[in-house]
């Protein structure tokens, strides 16, 4: 392959998100709509860099209590336990459950991490201005956006546990004030998987290529 | 990617277009999808049972959605809805019954809320604590359908499977009894009470009561039953006698049952016979007498401690009973005499007679003449007189004994009136009196201190004896009925008379103390034995009962403390189980 | 004229021959053997189409038959989808419940909704502009529809509460498997260019490329 590699940003044409039209963007600022589809034509997603951020941060700041509070409390015969996420995968793997108490660490606690640990390292990287490793980086937003949604198990866990076991006076649970914290750190990650255009890695060769 | 000069010259590869008619297979998903929704719904409809309203004065523990309606422990339905009645007064209660027991609600069935229940015939419904309340259902006779129902307050005592026979009992007060007061024959558990009520005109209580099988076919038309709650105490001749059927009849109360020998049939009696529930036992198995015979007595002397039921005897054998204690008043002599009218039942006495001398007792048995000719003959040619005598000096109960007096002054009987008057003869007791008053002067003479130091020591030691009848009576105040204090309270009564006539010098009343002592002694060790002695019966029931509970509690609270220390326990089970 | 296709060569009987551009639901076959050499998957539209018509079926058992009934010490539970999230609502986790609503039954239901009518419609084309917006709809629905971390969640919840309680799944549970199935066939089989292809074009303001 010896042609360059030529962005539509690059060749001021500015694709559909929505049905992958190529199109010559009606004004720079306001590239119009799609003709095609309707969509609103961006060249790259809104303030991406910006809502991506704010949205880390603040799911960051929600993952503390997500943690830190129960998000569980079962009620016995008068006495109440509570339980956060880690207890609860601490309490799976001494009753002998490790496959269960591995996949909801997995997918409760490892999983947002690492959300938030990829998307700080893509914008910081894009925000440098990185021209390494590209290919990785979209490697690693398309796992970031696949593996995004698996988080919310723990939460249909604790809603059908809590749905199920309402046996007064022997049993009852009750969601712990965690859970919605923890929901809210499901939903903003995956906003901001959303929000981040991984498009910007490519854009910093693009600039770096045409300059050079 | 080749272009035209490239191209070699090869054939074209046969293109199959597709057949535009045919439906592709893939609609075949989604229409069995719709088959298997079709299938569930039609389903769910055709398995909706009938809706209900059940009515309850409250509905404990009756939640909508979670509680359910058990019939045989099986459910058959669950409550869709609670809410109050138009008028707020009581609780209406939608549920829906499976279709499996449509057959199940008719007219009659019953509905109840079981929760834990103390009863009198024992503790109940100790699952729902864990499991909740549910409703419980007894199907009815009725074959029509009914779709609104009013609750039972209680469940029904007899449940609709149950062997037995019904029957009714009249009683005169409802006593301890209650509904689940158990009915015993035997001492077996036969039955319980299932229902009272006062009766129209309110001067009785009827009760209905049922009989399980197989003790039900023991129940004929002669049965008697009687109630046999609590203590029977009884004071005879051979010391304190107590009985009762069993430590639940002792605290719930019961009614006992039996076939009098001589009123006993083969046949079992039919269902709702009515009875009469006697007092007790001997009150209930008392023969009555068929043949009795009316006579009058008339004493110059003091009838006290003579009441109706105070036994005739004749030679010491029971011969009758008194029935009536009175006053006559003779005109002619301005002359005011007791009045005592007895019946006779000879019947008792031929019962008594050798077992060689059937022929004699068939004569007697038959024929009120050859009775009538038997008696003139023994008041007139042998000297049978009634005499009162004294049954207890303790309680100074007097009785009426027909014995031979030959020395008696010939009486002519006036045999001709409905009832014959018979002649008396004074009795003794006024003769001691007599005799006492006569020997004072004798015993002036008797070295008192002898005697009193005797007499000391004797008290000491019959102080103690009191001592511990007192703590006996302090172990066991509430079982012990009043009589038994009275006849303390009159033997104490008696030592001090005796005391004060001690010290007047009385030396025949002096043997008749020893003796009463000797006797209340005796009373009292048999009391001791009866109840508080280590093996006495009774205690044993209650010590096994008592044991039984400690090593319950001690268990449960091991359970408690366990859970306490694990509540997860509970969820997870214990710790190092699982694998 | 250029005929688009490729040269190959049979890979049965290795004859080379000319591959042409196939239209929905033809076939291929070497001219000398008979070897199938290419399909084109049929129908990009009529497929997804009957699938997504059994996903919406099979939604509907899903969210109104039990997902698993439960019994312990005579009590006896069961929950459906919107029984989950109505209980989420009454323990005071409203936020939670809404969250727990939307990525089960709303986001769901909702694809399948935007889809069956963007496939309806353009069984004969040309469709309405507006349904392209719709299908832009469905797919801004597909990442937030969590259906099969929902199935995960309920299998842990019944292990779990499966210790100390009989649990017995109910068809609920089959029928959000088999949904979880569909999605996957539906969002392979549909091929969004033929609806493009049947969209008519708006008069908006950028000019295309073509």
């Amino acid at each position: 392959m010896t042609a360059t590699a030529l962005t539509a940003a690059q060749a001021g044409l500015v694709s559909c998100e929505t049905c992958a039209l190529l199109s010559r963007p009606a004004d720079a600022a306001e590239p119009g709509h799609c003709r095609r589809c309707g969509a609103t034509l961006e060249s790259r997603r809104h303030h991406s860099i910006q809502y991506t951020w704010a949205l880390v941060v603040a799911a960051a700041i929600c993952y503390i209590p997500a943690n830190v509070l129960p998000v569980l409390n079962t009620t016995t015969l008068g006495s109440t336990d509570s339980d956060t996420i880690m207890g609860g995968v601490a309490l799976l793997y001494t009753t002998g459950s490790w496959p269960l108490a591995l996949i909801v660490l997995v997918a409760s606690v490892m999983v947002p991490l690492g959300k938030l640990i990829a998307l700080s390292y893509l914008l910081i990287s894009v925000q440098r201005g990185s021209i390494q490793s590209n290919r990785e980086r979209t490697r690693l937003y398309r796992l970031v956006e696949f593996i995004g949604r698996w988080s919310m198990l723990d939460v249909f866990v604790d809603t059908f546990t809590v749905a199920l076991i309402q046996l007064q006076p022997l049993m009852s649970v009750e969601p712990g004030p965690g859970v919605l914290f923890f929901a809210a750190v499901v939903v903003l990650t995956m906003i901001a998987a959303e929000s981040f255009d991984p498009r910007l890695i490519w854009d910093s060769s693009a600039r770096g290529r045409r300059h050079a | 990617m080749p272009d035209d000069s490239d191209r070699l010259d090869v054939p074209r590869a046969t293109v199959v277009p597709r057949r535009r008619a045919r439906i592709s297979v893939v609609w075949v998903i989604p229409i069995l999808a719709a088959v298997v929704a079709i299938g569930l719904a039609v389903q769910r409809i055709l398995s909706e049972g009938p809706t209900i309203t059940i009515v309850f004065k409250i509905a404990q523990g009756v939640e909508a959605g979670k509680t359910v309606i058990k019939y045989k422990d099986v459910n058959i339905g669950r409550i869709t809805a609670v809410r109050l009645s138009d008028d707020s007064s009581k609780v209406e209660v939608t549920a829906k019954i499976d279709k499996s027991a449509d057959g199940l609600i008719v007219e009659d069935a019953k509905f109840w809320v079981v929760e834990p229940r103390v009863t009198l015939s024992g503790i109940s419904g100790l699952g729902t604590l864990l499991s909740g309340n549910y409703i419980g259902f007894e199907v009815g006779k009725s074959q029509k359908k009914e779709r609104r129902f009013t609750a039972l307050e209680v469940a029904p005592v007899i449940t609709s499977g149950q062997l037995g026979r019904q029957f009714a009992l009249t009683a005169a007060d409802l006593g301890s009894l209650g509904v689940g007061s158990p009915i015993y024959y035997r001492r077996l558990q036969a039955g319980q009470v299932i229902a009272y009520d006062l009766t129209a005109d309110g001067k009785a209580v009827d009760l209905k009561i049922f009989v399980n099988t197989p003790y039900d076919r023991y129940v004929n038309p002669g049965t008697r039953f009687w109630s046999a709650s609590g203590l029977d105490v009884s004071i005879g001749s051979s010391g304190v006698e107590v009985r009762t059927e069993s430590l639940v009849a002792l605290i719930a109360g019961g009614i006992a049952f039996d076939t009098p020998p001589f009123a006993a049939r083969p046949e079992p009696a039919a269902a709702n016979t009515a009875y009469t529930l006697y007092s007790d036992r001997p009150t209930a198995m008392k023969q009555p007498e068929s043949i009795s015979t009316r006579y009058v007595l008339y004493f110059h002397e003091s009838l006290r401690g003579l009441s109706a039921g105070a036994p005739v005897t004749l030679l010491g054998l029971p011969a009758g009973e008194v029935v009536g204690v009175g006053l006559d008043f003779d005109p002619k002599t301005l002359n005011v005499r007791g009045r005592v009218e007895i019946v006779s039942y000879p019947e008792r006495l031929i019962a008594r007679m050798g077992a060689t001398q059937t022929a004699e007792r068939e004569i007697f048995a038959r024929s009120g003449e050859q009775r009538h000719a038997f008696l003139r003959h023994m008041v007139e040619k042998q000297g049978m007189r009634a005499q009162l005598r004294s049954g207890s000096l303790v309680t100074g109960q007097l009785y009426v004994a027909f014995d031979y007096f030959p020395d008696a002054p010939k009486v002519k009987v006036d045999w001709r009136g409905d009832v014959a008057v018979l002649p008396v003869v004074p009795s003794t007791i006024t003769d001691i009196e007599a005799k006492l008053t006569g020997i004072v002067a004798k015993l002036d003479k008797l070295p008192y201190e002898a005697i009193g130091a005797d007499v000391t020591k004797m008290l000491a030691g019959v102080s103690v004896t009191l001592q511990d009848a007192s703590k006996a009576m302090n172990r066991i105040d509430t079982d012990v009925t009043p009589e038994l204090k009275t006849t303390l309270a009159a033997a104490s009564r008696a030592l001090v008379t005796t005391d004060g006539m001690l010290n007047n010098g009385v030396n025949t009343t002096l043997e008749e103390l020893r003796r009463t002592l000797t006797t209340a002694d005796g009373v009292l060790k048999s009391t001791d034995a009866a109840l508080l002695g280590k093996d006495a019966p009774g205690q044993q029931e209650l010590r096994d009962a008592l044991q039984e509970i400690t090593r319950a509690a001690r268990s449960l609270r091991t359970l408690a403390d366990y859970l306490e220390r694990h509540p997860e326990s509970l969820i997870w089970g214990k710790s190092g189980d699982k694998p | 004229m250029t005929d688009p296709g490729e040269t190959v060569a049979c890979p049965e009987c290795d004859l080379l021959q000319h591959l042409p551009e196939l239209a929905p639901g033809d076939k291929a076959r070497c001219p000398r053997c008979g070897n199938t050499l290419a399909t084109q998957s049929t129908d990009p539209i009529n497929v997804p189409l009957a699938l997504t018509l059994a996903a919406a079926v099979v939604f509907i058992i899903a969210n109104t038959a039990s997902l698993m009934g439960l019994s312990a010490v005579g009590h006896h539970a069961s929950t459906t989808i919107p029984g989950g999230a109505l209980e989420m609502w009454l323990q005071g986790e409203m936020l939670t419940a809404v969250v727990v609503a939307f990525c089960a039954i709303i986001a769901p239901g909702g694809y399948i909704l935007f889809m069956l009518t963007v496939l309806l419609a353009v069984r004969r084309p040309p469709a309405p502009h507006w349904i392209g917006e719709l299908l832009r709809w469905a797919d801004s629905m597909r990442p937030w529809s969590m259906s099969e971390v929902m199935i995960l969640g309920i299998l842990v919840a019944l292990i779990k509460i499966a210790e100390l309680a009989t649990v017995v799944p109910g068809i609920g549970m089959y029928a959000v498997g088999g949904l979880v199935v569909l999605f996957t066939a539906i969002m392979i089989t549909f091929d969004p260019r033929e609806v493009w292809k049947r969209v008519e074009w708006t008069d908006y303001g950028a000019e295309a490329v073509r």
